[in-house]
């Protein structure tokens, strides 16, 4: 299991050097650097322009750019933004738990709604209750996500009944620490339900069709003949055994707890991880974007490691190293 | 979910309701010995200012600000020595309450106001100007203010003569230095000290401090900061230890918080001010009319500040140099053109300004025909030579250049060659896409082709200013403030020198005499002298049209009417006395 364990990290390092070679090769080919807008200003000085350019490295080639890069890396240093002169691991903490807020709470959504939801549509097939979830988890995975958060954005817009965009009024901070609490919560409505909506349909879409397989199996007839109430049929039997091919898809939700939201934080004005990386790709601001680069890729791999870890744990019939 | 329904619109009105209500109460400090004392319209204490920006702060560091974001917010809270009034483009006290200029114009003491302290109470004297001046000149810490106080190269020398006065002396005579200083925000010494020494001074004061300790950003100005939300708001508060007063012995600023919304473009901060969510917002000529209709739903009026300073304009690729390949930068027969003056005055004669002005800018701006704006009142030339739109005189010029229409309506050179060329600017900006449109339908009436091409900024910029491989280009450049701020682009050595930048010697006699006039109104302080010099390089670059101005837009401010007091500057920020501003109606 330790060998398991260790092949798979030691594979998340030929990725991240892939990814991060091609990250950077494809910004040095994007047009003008960093300091563009700086020289576009009539009154600074060329040799000002010289010694940023300088101290950035910028007048090397890209490739001796990033070795520097990945030799920093190695110890264990990721650089500094050249737009805000700090560390990016510092840089992307500090946006980090914004983003990781909104995952935590679309995730938590979409999983108390479409577990019970797939349940009760599964349990009568053809119901009225599957009838109104399918179609509602068709529509909802037909939207694109960037799309509802328009929508979204323009409805809190004509109604007043939703803050447009942000995570906290403009007076938070001369509330009491319960209001402070309440204000978030309701900053956070609109976004959670943009990002959630996506994944409580796909969940639903799972978890129905593996509830209704596993109502065939001969155990869940033994359960009902041998008088077991249907609830206790349902949600302890069936419902346990049908969970499992969803804790793969564990591994990818993990994996986006950082990076998923880009978008939507992009639309709704959302102070999170995205609008710090989108700006800085925007800015060429190269050690901000490889960083946020970094963060993804080793979610991804860690989230897959740990979905893999929960299956074995949870079927025993799974093994993994010999 | 229909109680939820109820719930929400009922939560939002509960929360809505928590502002502050109550007067605020703001720590109580002696005035200082050498109070200013506005003579403004006395206000009343209270209120809170909102307004939003674009962007975020890069920095609250003055080393380290490159941007116009960063520095406006460090301008709210590190004063200088000396203030330059845009509304009457004067140099005021500021931190220094009078300064005498030696008789050799270049030695500047200056007197520190008494009495003044940082917004921790510690007292601010010379050993913080000095320290400042220090921190600046030191090669560890490379920064942009550097550049800006010195003379070809060479620093300025700054002595501390007691608590309350320095002295300043520049290597040779240096036209701008009062408005140089001016912008100068000065750090505190007992501070940053530790900081200078171990060598991170540039890391101190950035992003993430402001977020965790705001408290240690120490100010002299009118504001102070509470707090920092990245990619949220910036919430200052008033300064408890400010050094102004009103007549009645009221500490200045009325308002007692300062917040700005952190938004991601200007779109979304026009839209907040339109929706009534701020209470200040600079309007771009196009936004004027829609944001208007909801002028009385918010209670807020849009002023016309004047002209812009902002110039824009079209030139040709004058450069005869050669890439790496041998291969002209310009074919030559081009060149031919580029490089005759009448070439290019006849261009300028055929541009419709006025159709310019009703069409893409909804009849909100001016022609333009010299490289200031009549916004720069203390330096703009209005008697330079205009091209008024006349294509009959362009053809008359053409003719003299040996140009003719031929059967096919398509002006030929006197080799033959059809008059074509490519008009390069950037696709961010609509209203300069749309005036590029503009162009090519005037050069189609006198038979010229042209060619346009929207690129991004930066393969633009790379363009002008790295490989010269282009044949016409259209940009803007903020002009306004002293005329120091524009020998990169008048003088033939200057990188922004666009039709022919960083020339060794100067290609053409005019050239040589802009360098000569540039390089004259630097090294004098008198200012009607400085005007004359600066005067003929502004008659020069009509006359030569190396740029062929277009129009100049009016810059608008949106204000709610509740704020009493205001004073709008025509250049620089949207409302110059932040610190005198208040209103009667303190809730926001």
């Amino acid at each position: 299991m330790t060998l398991f364990i260790l092949r798979r990290l030691l594979a998340l390092l030929p990725m991240l050097f892939a990814v991060t070679l091609l990250v950077f090769a494809l910004m040095s080919l994007a047009p003008g650097d960093f300091l563009t807008p700086v020289k576009a200003q009539r009154d600074i000085n060329p040799a000002l322009i010289a010694e940023l350019q300088k101290s950035f490295g910028l007048d090397r080639p890209w490739y001796e750019q990033y070795a520097l890069w990945l030799g920093n890396v190695l110890h264990l240093d990721f650089g500094y933004s050249w737009t805000y002169k700090v560390p990016v691991a510092q840089l992307i903490a500090q946006r980090a738990p914004a983003t990781l807020l909104l995952s935590l709470t679309s995730l938590l959504l979409a999983w108390t709604l479409a577990i019970p939801l797939a349940v009760l549509a599964a349990a009568r097939p053809g119901g009225w209750i599957d009838r109104i979830t399918s179609a509602a988890a068709y529509f909802a995975l037909a939207i694109p996500e960037f799309f509802l958060a328009l929508l979204a954005v323009w409805m809190a817009a004509r109604t007043g009944w939703f803050p447009i965009g942000g995570l906290t009024s403009l007076d938070h901070d001369f509330l009491s620490p319960s209001s402070q609490l309440l204000d978030i919560a309701y900053h956070l409505i609109l976004p959670t339900l943009v990002l959630g909506l996506g994944g409580v349909a796909g969940t639903l879409r799972v978890l129905r069709a593996n509830v209704l397989d596993v109502l065939q199996a001969e155990y869940v007839t033994a359960a009902r003949a041998k008088g077991l109430p249907e609830k206790v049929v349902l949600f302890r039997h069936v419902l346990r055994n049908a969970l499992n091919p969803l804790l793969s898809t564990i591994g990818y939700a993990f994996a986006g707890l950082l990076s998923g939201s880009l978008l939507v934080e992009n639309v709704m004005n959302y102070p999170g991880l995205g609008r710090l990386v989108y700006e800085a790709f925007i800015r060429e601001d190269q050690f901000v974007v490889l960083g946020s680069v970094v963060v993804g890729c080793s979610l991804l791999i860690i989230g897959n490691l740990l979905s893999d870890l929960a299956l074995a744990w949870s079927d025993p019939r799974v093994r993994y190293g010999r | 979910m229909l109680r939820l329904c109820f719930l929400l619109p009922l939560l939002a009105t509960a929360l809505s309701s928590c502002t502050p209500k109550s007067k605020v109460a703001r720590e109580k400090h002696p005035l200082p010995a050498g109070v200013d004392t506005s003579k403004h319209e006395i206000g009343r204490q209270g209120g809170v200012f909102i307004d939003s920006t674009p962007g975020e702060p890069s920095t609250f560091n003055p080393l380290v600000s490159e941007d116009a974001t960063s520095s406006g917010f460090i301008g709210l809270f590190l004063d200088s020595l000396v203030h330059n009034n845009p509304v009457t483009q004067e140099v005021e006290p500021g931190l220094a309450t009078r300064w005498e200029i030696a008789a050799d114009n270049k030695t500047f003491t200056f007197h520190l106001r008494p009495g003044v302290c940082w917004s921790d109470g510690h007292p601010f004297t010379a050993d913080d100007v000095v320290f400042t001046f220090q921190a600046i000149y030191d090669p560890r810490f490379p920064n942009r203010a550097a550049f800006d106080l010195s003379v070809d190269g060479k620093k300025f020398t700054i002595e501390k003569i007691d608590d309350l006065t320095v002295r300043l002396t520049t290597p040779e005579i240096y036209a701008p230095f009062l408005e140089t200083v001016g912008g100068v925000g000065l750090l505190p010494k007992h501070e940053l000290e530790s900081a200078f020494r171990d060598g991170s001074l540039l890391k101190a004061w950035n992003v993430s401090i402001a977020q965790k300790e705001p408290r240690r950003l120490l100010a002299t100005g009118p504001f102070r900061l509470r707090s920092y939300q990245p990619a949220e708001r910036i919430v200052f508060e008033a300064n408890p230890h400010f050094w102004r007063a009103d007549t009645q012995g009221v500490r200045l600023p009325y308002v007692d918080y300062l917040v700005t919304k952190l938004v991601k473009d200007a779109n979304a901060s026009t839209l907040a001010f339109a929706t009534g969510q701020t209470d200040a917002e600079g309007l771009s000529p196009d936004n004027v009319a829609w944001i208007d209709q909801y002028a009385t739903r918010y209670g807020f009026s849009v002023f016309n500040r004047g002209p812009s300073p902002n110039t824009g304009f079209i030139w040709f690729n004058q450069n005869p140099g050669k890439d790496a390949s041998g291969k002209p930068f310009v074919p030559p027969h081009k060149l031919a053109w580029f490089t005759d003056r009448r070439f290019r005055q006849a261009i300028s004669h055929g541009i419709d300004r006025e159709g310019l002005v009703r069409g893409v800018l909804f009849g909100r701006g001016q022609p333009l025909w010299g490289p200031e704006t009549p916004a720069n009142k203390k330096w703009y030339n209005p008697n330079v030579t205009q091209y008024p739109f006349n294509p009959a005189r362009s053809m008359e010029l053409l003719t003299q250049s040996g140009f003719s229409l031929g059967p096919d309506q398509k002006l030929r050179d006197r080799l033959g060659n059809i008059v074509e060329f490519t008009l390069n600017t950037n696709q961010e900006n609509q209203l300069r896409a749309n005036m590029a449109t503009a162009f090519k339908e005037n050069m189609r009436d006198l038979g010229i082709t042209v060619n346009l091409s929207f690129l991004d900024f930066g393969t633009l910029v790379g363009k002008i200013q790295d490989s010269y491989d282009y044949e016409a280009g259209m940009l803007g450049l903020t002009g306004g403030g002293d005329p120091a701020g524009g020998i990169s682009v008048f003088s033939s050595k200057g990188r922004l020198h666009q039709w022919h930048p960083n020339q060794k010697i100067p290609a053409t006699p005019w050239e040589a005499r802009i360098d000569q006039l540039m390089s004259d109104q630097l090294h004098t302080l008198d200012y009607p002298t400085r005007k004359k010099y600066f005067d003929e390089v502004q008659k020069i670059m009509s006359d030569e049209t190396p740029y062929i101005y277009l129009v100049t837009a009016n810059a608008y401010v949106g204000l709610k009417d509740r704020w009493k007091n205001i004073r709008i500057p025509p250049l620089g920020s949207l409302v110059w006395n932040l610190d005198e501003l208040w209103t009667p109606l303190i809730t926001p």
